[in-house]
């Protein structure tokens, strides 16, 4: 486990080419992928029991038919963002100066040992308020889920783990984590999760069932990341079969997919959330990891 | 029903219609309580028809300070109000059923059901907050069975061009079109705060 830790920038890099075959490694040239357009919304208080409730949420009931969340909002997700981050709606404690949205764009390949998944964006200005989490100004994380079996993985990427009760939501209990509605690592009802922390320069590799445990994955090879004049990039090299509360990836198959980032130094709910995406290997969707 | 209607001369030529849109279970419907100044408007005003046009208009709607002080605010922050097309859709727009022959029927359960009813049970803001839920369902109900006719009185699903609209509008108001659904079912509070104490099967 320490060493799993331990694994980050390039020694993570030099330890993944060590210890993997030969072959293993990242795309030479990114800028060869193609790379889907995501728009993360700062998402206030929107947890589960908001979204699928008609009272509140104006989306419950074609939620509950199965529809997803971009079929409504994909082409709106800035001006979400706006009006929550003013505190038109859903936000109790707007932070002025807050990005509104973030515009990622995310890039997938594999070469039939390793998913490597990059991430880019424009650091958005700094609010000027104060820090959460002084020692990472950034953490990006992406969650996938394999069938469809967590609620709302399918239609809405993470937002089945986010719940009224969660630390920092206002009705919330300090130490309470995310979860899913009947998670549980034994009946693959869960969400894997990886982590990468800008400040700690660590790379993370945990899942979302009952609760949330940041580590315990065997997939996560490494995470990198860099911002250079302004923008950010991360390159995260994940196994595609892992143990115990890793998502095995196959050619051919496709995944819920959803990823967040903590920009400004946030904690927990102050974060940039994408709706759900779907990736494939060598399969046709959101976002596809071809092999090299 | 109808030996019930004939105390009530007015109403007799319209027993059928009465029938119809009688709701048993609702102590008083919301176009009584807008317009139940009704038979004091005749006396006053001394036209039938005067008062017919001047019950339906806004200004007296919100002559009571019931309608005036409690939802004419929140009325007045709404779309309905205040639009770019310049065109109102003012308190009987959607309560007063528009035909003439509705219109008749409702001012007369009005006239008769309401003075005694209504004088002192939402006099206060709290009353009529606590009292909120009910004559809110009791609109629901009747715009659910009329199939939302005083909104379409003014919109159309067959003329509304969902290709125009956003998406989190028209992905709705296609699976509305094929399920048959009819517009209170999702704009509830299109005009007024909704009741605090609205419970999700008012909703569903
Ligand atoms: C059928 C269309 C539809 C779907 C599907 C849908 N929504 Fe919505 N959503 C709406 C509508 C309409 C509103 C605005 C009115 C309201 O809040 O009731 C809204 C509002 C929101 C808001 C508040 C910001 C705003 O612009 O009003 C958030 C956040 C949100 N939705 C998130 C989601 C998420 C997350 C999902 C998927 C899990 C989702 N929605 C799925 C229709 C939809
Ligand atoms: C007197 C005509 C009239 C009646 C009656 C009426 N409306 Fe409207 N409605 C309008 C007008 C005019 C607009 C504004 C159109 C615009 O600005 O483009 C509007 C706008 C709306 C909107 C858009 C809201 C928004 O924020 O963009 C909705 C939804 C709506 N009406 C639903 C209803 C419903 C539900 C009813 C019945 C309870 C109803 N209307 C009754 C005339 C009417
Ligand atoms: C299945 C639920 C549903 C039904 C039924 C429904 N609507 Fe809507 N309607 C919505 C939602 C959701 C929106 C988007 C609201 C928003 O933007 O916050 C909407 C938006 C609208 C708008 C604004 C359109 C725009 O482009 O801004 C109008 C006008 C409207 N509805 C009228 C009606 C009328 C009239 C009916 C009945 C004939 C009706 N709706 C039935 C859910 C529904
Ligand atoms: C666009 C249609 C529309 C207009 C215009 C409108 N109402 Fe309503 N009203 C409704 C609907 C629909 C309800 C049912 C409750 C709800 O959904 O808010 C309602 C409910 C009410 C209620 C019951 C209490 C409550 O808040 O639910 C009162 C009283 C009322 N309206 C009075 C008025 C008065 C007075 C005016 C004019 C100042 C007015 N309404 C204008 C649609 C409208």
């Amino acid at each position: 486990m320490m060493k799993k830790m331990m694994m980050t920038g390039v020694a993570s890099a030099v330890f993944a080419l060590a210890t993997g075959s030969a072959l293993a490694a990242a795309p030479a040239d990114w800028s060869k992928v193609a790379a889907t357009n995501v728009d993360l919304l700062y998402p206030g208080v929107s947890p589960v029991e908001w979204i699928m409730r008609g009272p509140s949420h104006g989306g419950a009931r074609v939620l509950k038919r199965g529809e997803s969340c971009t079929s409504c909002h994909s082409e709106e997700i800035g001006d979400m963002g706006r009006l929550i981050v003013s505190g038109g709606k859903i936000e109790p404690t707007p932070i002025p100066g807050k990005a509104a949205f973030i515009n990622a764009k995310v890039q997938a390949a594999h070469d039939g040992e390793n998913l490597y998944l990059r991430f880019t964006w424009k650091q958005p200005e700094a609010s000027g308020a104060p820090k959460m989490d002084e020692a990472n100004p950034v953490k990006i994380a992406y969650m996938l889920e394999d069938g469809g079996k967590v609620e709302l993985a399918e239609q809405g990427g993470c937002w089945g783990s986010c719940h009224g009760d969660a630390r920092t939501m206002p009705d919330g209990t300090d130490g309470k984590t995310k979860y899913v509605k009947d998670g549980s690592l034994a009946n693959g009802v869960y969400y894997d999760l990886n982590q990468w922390r800008s400040g700690e320069n660590k790379a993370y590799d945990g899942h979302v069932a009952d609760k949330r445990v940041m580590e315990g994955g065997q997939a996560l090879v490494a995470a990198e990341g860099k911002l250079e004049d302004g923008n950010w990039s991360v390159v995260f090299t994940r196994k595609l079969t892992g143990g115990e509360g890793d998502v095995a990836l196959k050619s051919g198959n496709t995944y819920n997919f959803g990823f967040a980032i903590h920009d400004d130094n946030a904690e927990g709910r102050f974060h940039h959330v994408s709706l759900g995406y779907s990736l494939g290997i060598d399969a046709d969707a959101d976002i596809v990891a071809k092999k090299q | 029903m109808a030996e019930q209607d004939s105390s009530n001369t007015g109403a007799r030529g319209l027993s059928g219609l009465i029938a119809a849109l009688r709701r048993p279970s609702v102590h008083y419907s919301l176009a009584s309580l807008l317009l139940v100044g009704f038979v004091a408007g005749i006396i006053f005003w001394g036209g039938f028809n005067t008062a017919l046009e001047l019950t339906n208009t806004e200004e007296f709607c919100i002559s009571c300070h019931e309608m005036r002080d409690n939802v004419y605010p929140e009325y007045k922050e709404t779309i309905h109000y205040s639009n770019r097309t310049g065109v109102r859709a003012t308190c009987p727009d959607c309560h007063v059923p528009k035909e003439w022959g509705y219109k008749m029927v409702r001012k007369i359960q009005a006239s008769r059901e309401l003075w005694g009813k209504m004088v002192g049970t939402i006099d206060t803001r709290e009353k009529f907050e606590a009292k909120r839920l009910t004559l809110a369902r009791s609109e629901w109900k009747r715009m659910k069975n009329s199939d939302s006719r005083e909104c379409r009185n003014c919109h159309n699903f067959d003329s509304m061009d969902t290709e125009k609209q956003k998406k989190r509008a028209s992905v709705q108001h296609e699976m509305a079109m094929e399920d048959n659904m009819t517009c209170i079912d999702c704009h509830k509070g299109i005009a007024h705060h909704l009741p605090e104490d609205m419970t999700d099967e008012d909703w569903d």
